[in-house]
């Protein structure tokens, strides 16, 4: 239990001390540090529990509670004073109705609902804590070196506000361990609220008017969220009677309509958190933050807590339909309408956020089947996920800053001017899409979980879902491979903090890859089992046998094949004489010059966001609407 | 046997079928080529080549002096004829449906890749269009495999739960086609865009004399057009074998029936192709989708519900 302890509260300590001690040089020794320590004790913590059921520490003291308690004033109290710096009401308005809600149910109830076991291990937490521990930690390294470039770039004179952005980035690790280590859902809601308060802070970063807005509507959303969290904390309090989460799933799965409106509170928690339709806005949003931002919120930390949640109370969706049915429309939905819009986008970190929320819509959607095997699905996606998201974020953040552009269409040639960046980008967009990629193999999971279940519209969802995420990233990684010429490399100058990064991403999602049948063994089998009582009947061991080699493959052509060929090398055909290359320009037929210029489709008018995403928002908020409704019902009716 | 003991034995068998498959699926599929070339021929009212013209094309292809325009294209090629083989052989040994459908798909993606990295305008926007039929057929794809499982979950004899592997039809009591009918007439429909047939050649066709020039394969030549040409005839045999697999069931006898189903709808497909304009990709998207939604939805809602 020392280890949960010690990884809660290090990360914070690493946080204070990097905000005090403003010198870059003292900065980097210590963001490294930490970030290593954070990671082996992450590392350490799984080795110690691998393969483990449920372990439940006895941990409850009135100091702990308090603290929590004071914790979530404090959020309250920073973001009230910003939404009066900055006149908006809303957000005001709904952190103080959360902070009622909280110390109504704080002096109220709290005392009666001593949890006795505060802490818990299981085999979900031992991931998410290696993806919180080596990615999140592996994400900080990489911003020493892109925030000093981020700030290079700022106007003369510009405050220097990176020992808060790291302070953050640390605080935020910590209220990720806090959410996945407590039994006690007071705890866990405190971590909670905490990293809505650290994403709004590194959201407005900038402090840009552009920053700022977006800051508030994240605030506003997970707000929302909050206080779906806070009333099912009151719900617990007056008709379950416990506040230990394993407790009220238990309970959740012995009597479904007890608990029947305090999960669908959760679940629409979960669902703000993990920006599901109609609040995917808060998420594209996000972008205006510096890039590792971005990697961390999408990869490792804060929408993680969301599918988290919702994957935790799986087995409670098995037996109720109404927050089943919500949970998996919602993220089908919004899996399906997402894969459309980002085929419409040219920004690249728009494409990656709208392929993060549908992607949590697929481990939404699979936590509302709730069956052994779409749990299994769900994990994996999660894994994955993080780490092919991470690596990807971090590569458009260097080619950003080293091509002075996040739009697609400028992304041409990278492969010349950025070749080893432009291998990974494409390792990391593989990594997100195709076989045998554990992404893929995911999906494939998810797939079968649905035709366990008969889900059909759940398969046709994510057979046209599917469809349109080879659309989006083929045509990506197509602008990327284009070679011609010999432009210039302009990859030199990339600080070796961030290569640092993005090679253990890289090394990260292989290795991931190829092991998945051991990771599945040791990891989300021990898990899958200690909720359900059994395995899922899920894709056979041969097969991902295949998929490791098929790896192995793919990676030797990406990294060794792609060499220069002994051939003899000519120009491409351009219907008149070449007359350059590398620009591919050509003589016409009024002997001047003439460029053949290609861009990628975006067919905006068939997948444009304003014709997609109306129609998601209008039917996810009527969905949860009913669902709320009915549970209301249910309750009334019990 | 333990289950240790099945997964090698799963393993050890797709191995073997790749390479069987790797042997076997050229020379079928070079076959299969002359045909259709003689088939096309006999239908435009002239005489046509010789059987074995494919194969005479290719050899030559292969004598040729080695021309690229970078130095990366080949290794795509070369990838995307591994994974179509891998998948042949996925397929050929009984493995699983849905594993194969994953690795053709990978197969395409390199193909895609490669016509990308040459950079020509031309190829590029046949990359751009093959990217936009894998779209299209794709939802087909998938629901296939799935229309699959469900019909041996109906047809096993010892009922219950499905399985995607191919090798469980010589366990059924009738072929799937007898619940799946819609489903085979919708990847019917998608086999034609699949195979790059008329009315639905986009990114590439065989004549250079259009708009695209040669769309994806503009850049290839000499040994890697060969390559190519490879790939399409295995990528060819791989499909038919998935046409054949509505038709077999009970026992290694019925294959007869399958193979015969699958020269049918080949012999269709060249019917179609050279009896239909092209159309443009707004048709092709919705009519596949189309298709996709009512042949597949309309079947796996049948088979889940009734």
């Amino acid at each position: 239990m020392e280890m949960l302890l010690f990884l809660m509260a290090f990360p914070a300590l690493i946080a204070v001390l990097v905000y005090v001690i403003r010198n870059d040089a003292a900065r980097n020794v210590l963001v490294v540090a930490g970030a290593a320590v954070t990671a082996a004790a992450s590392i350490a913590l799984a080795c110690m529990h691998l393969g483990t059921g449920l372990v439940l520490f006895e941990c409850s003291s009135a100091v702990a509670d308090a603290a929590c308690t004071v914790v979530s004033c404090i959020c309250v109290i920073v973001i009230v004073a910003f939404a009066v710096r900055h006149a908006n009401a809303l957000a005001g308005v709904l952190a103080l109705v959360q902070i009622v809600v909280v110390l109504y149910v704080e002096f109220a109830f709290a005392h009666d609902m001593e949890v006795s076991h505060g802490l818990y291990v299981d085999s979900l937490t031992i991931m998410m804590v290696l993806i919180i521990g080596i990615i999140g930690s592996g994400i900080c390294v990489y911003a020493l070196g892109y925030m000093k470039d981020f700030q290079a770039h700022e106007p003369e004179g510009a405050k220097d506000r990176r020992p808060l952005f790291f302070a953050l980035m640390f605080i935020f690790l910590s209220a990720m361990y806090v959410i996945v280590f407590s039994n006690n859902m007071a705890w866990m809601f405190t971590g909670w609220e905490v990293t809505t308060l650290c994403s709004f802070l590194l959201i407005g970063y900038t402090r840009t008017e552009e920053a700022i807005r977006n800051a508030f509507r994240q605030i506003v959303m997970n707000l929302a969220g909050g206080i779906g969290f806070i009333l099912a904390l009151l719900l617990c309090a007056t008709q379950v009677g416990t506040f230990s989460l394993h407790e009220f799933i238990e309970i959740g799965i012995a009597n479904p309509a007890l608990v029947l409106l305090a999960v669908v509170c959760l679940a629409f928690a979960g669902i703000t958190k993990a920006a599901q339709m109609p609040f995917q806005t808060w998420l594209l949003g996000a972008m205006v933050a510096p890039t590792p931002t971005s990697a961390l919120l999408h990869s490792s930390t804060m929408v993680k807590a969301g599918v988290f949640l919702l994957v935790k109370l799986a087995p409670c969706f098995l037996v109720s339909p109404v927050p089943s049915v919500m949970v998996m429309l919602v993220g089908s939905i919004t899996f399906l309408l997402c894969s459309f819009m980002a085929i419409s986008q040219t920004n690249a970190k728009r494409v990656l956020a709208y392929s993060t929320i549908a992607n949590l819509g697929l481990i939404t959607a699979c936590a509302g089947v709730g069956t052994p095997e779409a749990v299994w699905a769900a994990t994996f996606l999660i894994l994955f996920h993080a780490i092919a998201k991470s690596l990807l974020f971090l590569c458009v953040g260097t080619a950003e800053h080293h091509i002075g552009s996040r739009d697609i269409e400028d992304m041409d040639l990278l492969f010349e001017r950025m070749p080893r960046l432009a291998r990974f980008m494409m390792l990391g967009i593989m990594g997100m899409f195709i076989a045998p990629f554990g992404m893929l193999v995911a999906k494939w999971a998810t797939l079968v979980s649905f035709v366990q279940m008969d889900q059909v519209a759940l398969i046709i969802i994510l057979a046209f879902g599917s469809a349109a995420t080879f659309m989006f990233w083929a045509k990506w990684m197509g602008k990327l491979a284009g070679i011609a010429g010999d432009p210039e490399n302009v990859e030199r100058d990339v600080t070796s903090s961030e290569w640092a990064s993005i090679l253990l991403m890289a090394i990260l999602l292989v290795a991931a890859c190829v092991l998945l049948p051991v990771i599945s063994a040791t990891m989300v089998e021990p898990y899958v089992i200690s909720v359900f009582g059994m395995a899922g009947q899920d894709i056979a061991a041969d097969n991902l046998w295949i998929g490791s080699v098929c790896v192995c493959v793919v990676v030797i052509a990406l990294f060794c094949g792609l060499g220069r060929s002994k051939k003899r090398t000519v120009g491409v055909y351009l219907s008149g004489v070449s007359r350059d290359d590398a620009t591919r320009a050509f003589q016409n037929s009024l002997s001047d010059e003439s460029l053949a210029t290609a861009r990628n489709w975006y067919m905006e008018d068939v997948f444009g966001e304003k014709r997609m995403a109306p129609v998601g928002v209008v039917f996810n908020s009527v969905l949860m609407a009913a669902a709320a409704l009915l549970a209301l019902c249910g309750v009334a009716l019990v | 046997m333990d289950i240790q003991g099945f997964a090698i034995q799963g393993f050890v068998a797709v191995v073997i079928g790749i390479i069987a498959f790797a042997v076997l699926a050229p020379v079928v599929g070079c076959l299969l080529a002359g045909v259709d070339r003689v088939l096309s021929a006999r239908m435009q009212g002239r005489v046509g080549p010789p059987l074995l013209q494919p194969y005479y094309d290719v050899r030559k292809l292969f004598e040729k002096e080695g021309v690229t325009v970078n130095g990366v294209q080949d290794a795509y090629v070369i990838c995307a004829l591994i994974f179509a083989i891998i998948a042949g052989g996925i397929f050929f040994s009984g493995g699983n449906l849905l594993m194969c459908v994953f690795v053709i798909t990978l197969s395409s993606l390199f193909f895609i890749i490669a016509a990308y990295s040459s950079r020509s305008p031309y190829a590029e926007l046949g990359a751009a269009r093959e990217t936009l039929q894998v779209m299209s057929y794709e939802p087909m794809v998938l629901l296939f495999s799935v229309a699959f499982y469900m019909a041996t979950a109906a047809l096993l004899p010892f009922g219950g739960w499905g399985t995607f592997d191919v090798s469980a039809v010589f366990a059924l009591d009738a072929p799937v086609i007898v619940c799946i009918w819609p489903v085979f007439l919708g990847l019917m429909f998608i086999l034609t865009i699949k195979l790059r047939k008329s009315p639905f050649d986009l990114s590439m066709s065989h004549h250079a004399h259009q708009e695209i020039v040669r769309g994806m394969t503009t850049e290839m030549s000499g040994s890697t057009l060969g390559l190519v040409e490879i790939l399409h005839w295995c990528e060819n045999v791989l499909f038919l074998g998935w046409i054949g697999l509505f038709f077999v069931w009970g026992g290694p006898v019925t294959l007869i029936v399958g193979v015969v189903a699958a020269l049918a709808a080949y012999f269709l497909e060249i019917l179609i192709d050279n009896n239909f304009a092209r159309v443009k990709w707004q048709f092709m998207l919705k009519s596949a989708w189309a298709v996709a939604l009512v042949a597949g939805g309309i079947n796996l809602a049948v088979l889940a519900f009734l």
